[in-house]
């Protein structure tokens, strides 16, 4: 095995201070561009929209041309729509419903029916077009609240089985790899290829742990509850129309329209993506499943939606299931995996992805399902395999191959993970993380022409300053590597300074400041670090061995247990363990 | 994201502002030439039909005007060209232009001419139909099983189908449950046009069904009112999809089978003649159009979609096999053969781009920017390099605190404190019951010798003090400009301060040179000063008082003064040069009298309270001081003699520690109840989602009951923890003056007082976890082991790593009396001898002690650079989840 610079030298002691290693940033957050909502920023859900790119500039041909050469504007309207130019789709449609009915009229008899027709069509089509404006697709809507995870009455058991459970991350059987090579988030998991809403989530055992996690962007702190996230998406209701909503819920005859089964699918989808209004969304949704007879699937999965958003997870899985009796569709599949993971049947998930995938043979969405649950048990190796499955589907798929990419990195293949990162580049994908993960992997590739001019440009492309200190954190691990160690410490300041809550790098800082011999430095650093990052082993290792050192043998007692318990196969760990033991013993 | 783009084979751009969607392009050999080249016809909203033949000389080529064989204006927008038999008599291919109320059939036909820029093309009107009716899309096809020729077939956007025999008008049918025109295609396997309704269904009508269902326009004039329901109609088959389609295809590559592709907006589904799905697709992006092409290999079939981020991916069945750039989002894609090449790919914009184009590995022409780089002069960065390292050796050599160089003093703030209270007393909102509170006015002014950037101004007071304004913010200062404020300070909260002083402190950002980014303000600066507060603010002179329950007597070394002379402010002058009595009383009621000795050389101070006395012996004090000094007197001195009142102050401790485990036991009862509370929720939700409403069984009762409990034991934690503020308020106090008196009494220097006042008075706030007592415990322990220790043996001594809230305080006591003991017995307080203490400590054994705890326990506080070396260790640590 090739010596890896990752690890300050071990030879001087068994118990040498450990180096956090190099971390790549989760993921090039890339926009795999127009993905349907697949949320790629640790901020929060998606809020991409799919509609509203075109809103500003196109604005001004509405209207205009459809008059000119007597276009008829239903079908302007509705030609627009199909070109995704909702703003002015549900500007030409204002105007129908806007035009007094004596125009429509103006002496053809026939055309008087029709005029109900038209309202209704044009009435129609404003309600699609201003639903698509802020359309997220519901599957990857993924945000669990403290609230949820306190109140939460589905757990069968206290402990769960090994294997079984997403909330134990600790139960890995697939060989992942430990924690000395690949880092762990705080919620005990290693550390993903592509950030998603559920990858930032931990559950906390209790509600004081909770509350007690700070809540940054990029810590596992949940939010408070899950519906603070929807709602600020449901404002597009508040901002869309300067004379009050289009549609006015409170006055709506629900009823009615439930039995109006081509007006009412569209009024759900509106009051359901654009007012965000769940609980009238549920009663209308089951007034024309029952007005359907029960007979249309569509409407039961929309009830199960509902139920989901609700927290009825029981009574949603009911409603999928049925809904996947009567007609086998992808998405319902999806709804149903997402249930159970919520109510942490991963296993159950996993056999349904499966049945989908019987049924409908190479979808992309099912394998990609059933690798990220995999990635959250902790099986790597199952979830890189079914990630490769995904590339055989659609090879173009950006977080199967970041995924497959920092797998290679942490597997201690920067080759490979190079090869996978440079493809991602060729696709198009430009941004900091990307570049930062490049630059990591070509210095472990010793390929060292490439690796300080990707910092160069990770760094020129850094949006935020949490980024920043990610790239300067990882440049500091390049100076330590070619021993540079004025440079690393810089660095690593430099980390501190975009960055203070930066736990990895106060670590690194004190095993720096270890080896000049500054002893209360290096204990007060590494106390930072540990305060900062419970989840972390090496500064509560580092304390120990610092103390062992100096001869305080009660503390590093305690700082190693630490340090095992954050990771219980550290052999070093348990040699000083021992080692202190039976010193001890001999007192 | 692709890695490639598609070739560019031959493009163009139609017209000015011209609006093309998606049945405005067409590819046939229109005019019949019969050598199997396709011709392209778009038509536009704005009238215009083209034709092309594409022959690019070569690759990426401008287009020939030669190209361009037809363009016609027609009069009405043109919605959808399609080619097809429609002429009766031939079975040649004529060109069909559906307008919004009509219907046209062309001939196209060219003539040759000598050459090729001389070739003629024209059209010829066969027949058109007038429409009753808005059209919005149409098909065409053998409808019935007709050899030879193409029926069409015209959807209106009123939902009704005409069917068009040719030259003649066969008839009209209404959709039910019609609302928006969907896609519409007709399978000639089958027979039946299918289209997608706004029920969001996928639905089959059969052409003779729709031919036999009651005409529509023969009960127009009868049973208008129910046209629209058209109910008469039956369907073939249903197939709910659950969204709307964009387009539908309906193909069949190899004999027998023929498969009907539905492009929807979020799926993409192959359905079986009988509407059964084959296959479905999730897309993760937006399609526009899409076209099934091919069988390549047996029993698939290859299609082509295209979508909203500018891509066009090729599918085989559901596994993507090409993904390829196009320069703009297509609203329309066709495949046509041209020349010798087969398989070109026609793409169409709604803003006219027009390409023809084919798959190849052309990189997809994504250059990342160039990160500007400069011409590195090595010998250059080498000097600033070392500079900046010099810079950085200087900073890190003070261990992480920027030093404060006195030199640099930009920026100056004074404090005056104005020597009478207010006329008009400035304060708000003052707890303390007595009448008028008065308050004393403070001026600051910041004086600036450079320009300094957003300064802004702090003025803080210890807390039962407030000031009438605590934060200013200033516009940049000039140089060799000043700023004034003026603000007050009085007594807020009903209990006495411990010190009558403030502070001010102004922070500022003086501009760099190198002023590289915007963002950038400049280095951050602080200047600050501290003021002191007349005894006026907070008590004024009453009735001595003889009796009292603790006396001071302070001794000096020079004949008594008047108070007259020193206590101007407080004694009233008609009562004679001779008053040596003097009482004070505070407002928050309690009184404090100052006795002169009229014979020997003391003083003596006395109140009911331990507390109280403090302000007035440090006044005393410090006005002797201040009238000796003015005499040039220099050897003048206060001594104290009488036993430290060690008793009365051991009981402040204990009030103050009792009211430290009241809060901890509230604390526990919250978190208590808090679980009970949400146990009763959890409850609660179950119940409340419970199926089959079942009673509460008092539930809410127990919910609300536990709910007043929280909010009472909260309110009684509130009322605790003021009690406790105002204890600690007195403890101070106290302290104060337990260490003027130790100084009085032992003659200690201005450097031992200082570690007395850091032993007895850490900085950091007195919090639950981490307060005074233990604090305090620490630091004297820590003294009475270094440098008051009385052997080595006791220098062994361990103490527990963690500072926590001691079980009572005794310990403390004892170690407070032991203290006092070695003091007096001659012991020094220094701290330098604890370095070689503390050397000698480790050198010998092992596994000797850790020095100090209280002192080591730095944490690095984030959100600032420097370090806090004061003793105890930040909250943070116990947090610890």
């Amino acid at each position: 095995r090739r010596q890896g610079p990752r690890r300050l030298p071990r030879a001087a002691s068994p118990a040498a201070p450990v180096l956090r290693p190099g971390r790549p940033r989760r993921g090039p957050a890339a926009p795999r561009q127009h993905q349907r909502g697949r949320p790629l920023s640790a901020s929060g859900p998606a809020r991409r929209q799919r509609g509203g790119r075109r809103r500003g500039p196109g604005r001004s041909s509405a209207g205009a041309p459809a008059g000119e050469m007597g276009l008829e504007p239903l079908f302007q309207a509705s030609s627009y729509f199909r070109r995704r130019k909702f703003r002015e789709c549900a500007d030409v449609c204002s105007q129908l419903l806007e035009r007094p009915p004596g125009e429509q009229v103006a002496g053809a008899g026939p055309y008087f029916t029709f005029y109900f027709i038209l309202i209704q069509a044009a009435w129609n089509l404003k309600t699609r077009a201003l639903t698509e404006m802020v359309y997220v697709d519901e599957i990857d809507m993924d945000q669990e609240g403290i609230a949820e995870m306190i109140l939460d009455e589905n757990a069968i058991a206290q402990v769960a089985r090994p294997g079984t459970s997403l909330k134990l991350p600790g139960t890995s059987q697939g060989g992942g790899p430990s924690p000395a090579v690949r880092p762990v988030t705080q919620s005990g998991r290693p550390i993903t290829g592509f950030v998603r809403p559920s990858t930032q989530s931990g559950r906390p055992s209790t509600m004081e742990q909770a509350i007690r996690t700070p809540r940054t962007a990029l810590t596992a702190r949940p939010i408070t509850s899950a519906s603070g996230g929807c709602v600020r998406l449901g404002t597009a209701s508040m901002l869309t129309n300067p004379d009050g909503p289009f549609i006015n819920l409170s006055r709506l005859n629900l009823t009615k329209y439930a039995q109006k089964p081509k007006l009412a699918k569209a009024l759900f989808e509106y009051i359901f993506h654009h007012e965000n209004d769940v609980k009238n969304a549920l009663d209308l949704a089951a007034l024309a499943t029952e007005h359907a007879q029960f007979k249309d699937w569509w409407w039961k999965v929309q009830i199960g939606k509902c139920y989901y958003r609700l927290g009825l997870y029981r009574e949603a899985e009911k409603q999928f299931k049925s809904a996947l009796k009567q007609q086998d569709m992808v998405d319902t599949i999806l709804y149903l995996a997402k249930v159970y993971v919520r109510l942490d049947q991963p296993v159950t998930a996993l056999n349904l992805f499966k049945q989908g995938l019987d049924r409908f043979p190479g979808e992309v969405t099912l394998i990609c399902g059933i690798a990220r649950i995999y990635e959250e048990m902790n099986n790597i190796s199952s979830a890189a395999e079914y990630y490769k499955d995904v590339l055989k589907q659609d090879n173009t798929h950006v977080e199967a191959i970041a995924c497959i990419g920092s797998n290679h990195f942490y597997s201690d293949q920067p080759e490979i993970a190079l090869r996978f990162y440079r493809r991602l580049l060729q696709m198009g994908v430009y941004n900091c993380q990307l570049f930062n993960n490049l630059g990591l992997c070509c210095f472990y590739a010793q390929q060292y022409d490439m690796t300080l001019s990707s910092f160069e440009r990770a760094l020129f492309l850094a949006e935020n300053e949490e980024e920043t200190a990610d790239v300067w954190y990882n440049l500091g691990h390049v100076a330590v590597g070619i021993g540079d160690l004025n440079l690393a410490y810089q660095c690593f300041k430099l980390t501190l300074v975009n960055n203070n809550d930066y736990a990895e790098a106060y670590n690194n800082l004190a095993v720096l400041e270890m080896r000049k011999g500054h002893t209360e430095q290096a204990r007060a650093l590494l106390q930072t670090a540990s305060s900062l990052a419970p989840h972390m082993y090496e500064p509560h290792f580092n304390i120990a061995i610092l103390s062992e050192k100096v001869g305080d043998l009660q503390r590093s007692y305690t700082a190693a247990q630490k340090s095992e318990e954050a990771f219980p196969g550290h052999v070093d760990t348990q040699q000083l363990l021992k080692q202190l033991k039976e010193h001890f013993a001999m007192l | 994201m692709s890695l490639f783009k598609a070739r560019d084979w031959w493009s163009t751009i139609l017209g000015e502002k011209e609006e093309f969607d998606q049945g405005c392009l067409c590819v046939a050999d229109v005019d019949n030439s019969g050598s199997g080249q396709d011709k392209v016809i778009v038509g536009s909203y704005k009238g215009y039909l083209r034709i092309f033949n594409p022959h690019p000389v070569k690759l990426g080529d401008e287009v020939q005007p030669e190209d361009l064989l037809l363009e016609v204006q027609l009069r009405e927008p043109i919605l959808q060209v399609e080619v097809g038999k429609f002429v009766s008599g031939t079975e040649g291919l004529h060109l069909a232009v559906l307008h919004c109320r009509k219907l046209c059939v062309y001939a196209v036909s060219g003539t040759q001419g000598n050459v090729e820029h001389g070739n003629q093309y024209q059209i010829k009107l066969m027949y058109e139909h007038n429409l009753q009716r808005t059209a919005c899309n149409m098909t065409y096809g053998p409808f019935g099983g007709v050899k030879g020729r193409d029926l069409i077939c015209i959807q209106s956007m009123d939902g009704m189908l005409m069917l068009f025999e040719q030259e003649s008008y066969a008839f009209g049918r209404f959709l039910p449950g019609f609302l928006l025109p969907g896609p519409l295609a007709y399978s000639s396997r089958t027979d039946s046009f299918i289209t997608v309704s706004s029920c969001q269904q996928v639905e089959s009508y059969k052409y003779h069904v729709l031919a036999f269902a009651t005409d529509a326009d023969e009960r127009q004039d009868t049973e208008q009112q129910k046209l629209s329901s058209g109910k008469r109609l039956a369907v073939d088959w249903v197939l709910n999809i659950g969204e709307q389609a964009l387009d539908i295809c309906v193909v069949s590559f190899n004999q027998g089978v023929s498969s009907v592709f539905v492009l929807g907006e979020r799926n993409f589904f192959c359905l079986k003649d009988n509407g059964q799905i084959r296959f479905m697709k999730k897309l993760d992006y937006s399609p526009s159009c899409f076209i099934p092409y091919c069988s390549v290999q047996e029993g698939t079939i290859n299609t082509l979609i295209a979508n909203h981020s500018k891509m066009l991916n090729v599918y085989q069945d559901v596994t993507l096999k090409w993904a390829t750039q196009l320069p703009f989002i297509p609203v329309s894609v066709k495949v046509a053969n041209f020349q010798d090449l087969k398989g070109v790919i026609v793409t169409l914009s709604d803003d006219g781009h027009l390409q023809c184009s084919y798959l190849g590995t052309d990189p997809s022409l994504f250059q990342a920017p160039k990160v500007d780089s400069r011409e590195i002069n090595y010998e250059e960065m080498n000097a600033e390099m070392k500079e900046l390292q010099k810079i950085i050796r200087e900073a890190t050599k003070t261990q992480d605190v920027l030093p404060e160089s006195e030199k640099q003093r930009d920026v100056t703030v004074t404090a005056e404190v104005s020597p009478d209270l207010d006329e008009e007393s400035q304060a708000i909102d003052s707890e303390v019951k007595a009448g008028a509170v008065p308050s004393v006015t403070v001026k600051i002014t910041i004086q600036s010798r450079v320009a300094a950037q957003k300064p802004s101004l702090a003025v803080c007071v210890q807390a039962p003090l407030a000031v009438t304004c605590d934060q200013f913010v200033f516009g940049d200062l000039e140089p060799d400009s000043s700023e004034t404020v003026v603000l007050s300070v009085f007594l807020k909260e009903n209990c006495s301060p411990s010190e009558l002083e403030g502070t001010c402190m102004v922070s500022y950002n003086i501009p760099t040179e190198m002023n590289l980014c915007s963002f950038i303000l400049g280095i951050p600066r602080v200047a600050q000063c501290n003021f002191s507060l007349p005894l006026k603010l907070i008590c004024f002179p009453a009735q001595p008082s003889k009796a009292a329950n603790h006396k001071l007597t302070i001794d000096t070394n020079k004949p008594p003064i008047s108070f007259v002379t020193i206590f101007p402010d407080f004694v009233d002058p008609s009562e004679g040069d001779q008053a040596n009595v003097l009482g004070f009383e505070f407002l928050t009621g309690s009184k404090t009298t100052l006795l002169a000795s009229k014979t020997s050389q003391r003083y003596r101070v006395q109140s009911d309270q331990l507390e109280d006395l403090w302000l007035v012996t440090k006044e005393l004090i410090h006005r002797l001081g201040v009238h000796f000094k003015k005499q040039n007197c220099k050897d003048f001195a206060c001594t104290f003699s009488g036993s430290i009142p060690l008793q009365e102050y051991f009981e402040l401790i204990d009030r103050h520690f009792e009211l430290r485990l009241n809060a901890e036991k509230f604390q526990e009862l919250l978190s208590e109840r808090a679980v009970q509370f949400r146990a009763i929720e959890r409850r609660l939700l179950t119940r409340f989602k419970d199926k089959t409403p079942a009673p509460l069984q008092h539930l809410d009762t127990l919910l609300e009951g536990t709910f007043r409990e929280v909010i009472a034991l909260a309110d009684a934690a509130e009322e605790n923890q003021a009690n406790m503020f105002q204890a600690f308020a007195k403890l101070k106090s106290a302290t104060h003056l337990v260490i003027l008196l130790i100084s009085l009494w032992q003659k200690l220097s201005t450097d031992q007082v200082a570690i007395l006042e850091a032993t007895f008075l850490p900085l950091a706030e007195d919090t639950q976890e981490l307060g005074w007592e233990e604090t305090v415990d620490a630091a004297v322990s820590y003294l009475l082991r270094t440098c008051l220790s009385k052997s080595s043996k006791e220098q062994a001594l361990t103490l527990s790593s963690q500072l926590s809230m001691p079980k009572d305080t005794s310990r403390l006591k004892k170690n407070i009396t032991l203290f006092c003991d070695r003091l007096a017995k001659g012991g020094r307080l220094s701290l330098s001898t604890d370095s070689a203490t503390q050397q000698a400590a480790v050198m010998p054994g092992g596994c000797a002690t850790i020095p100090e705890s209280d002192l080591e326990e730095r944490t690095i506080i984030p959100g600032s650079t420097a370090m806090f070396s004061s003793n105890g260790h930040i909250t943070k640590q116990k947090s610890k989840p």
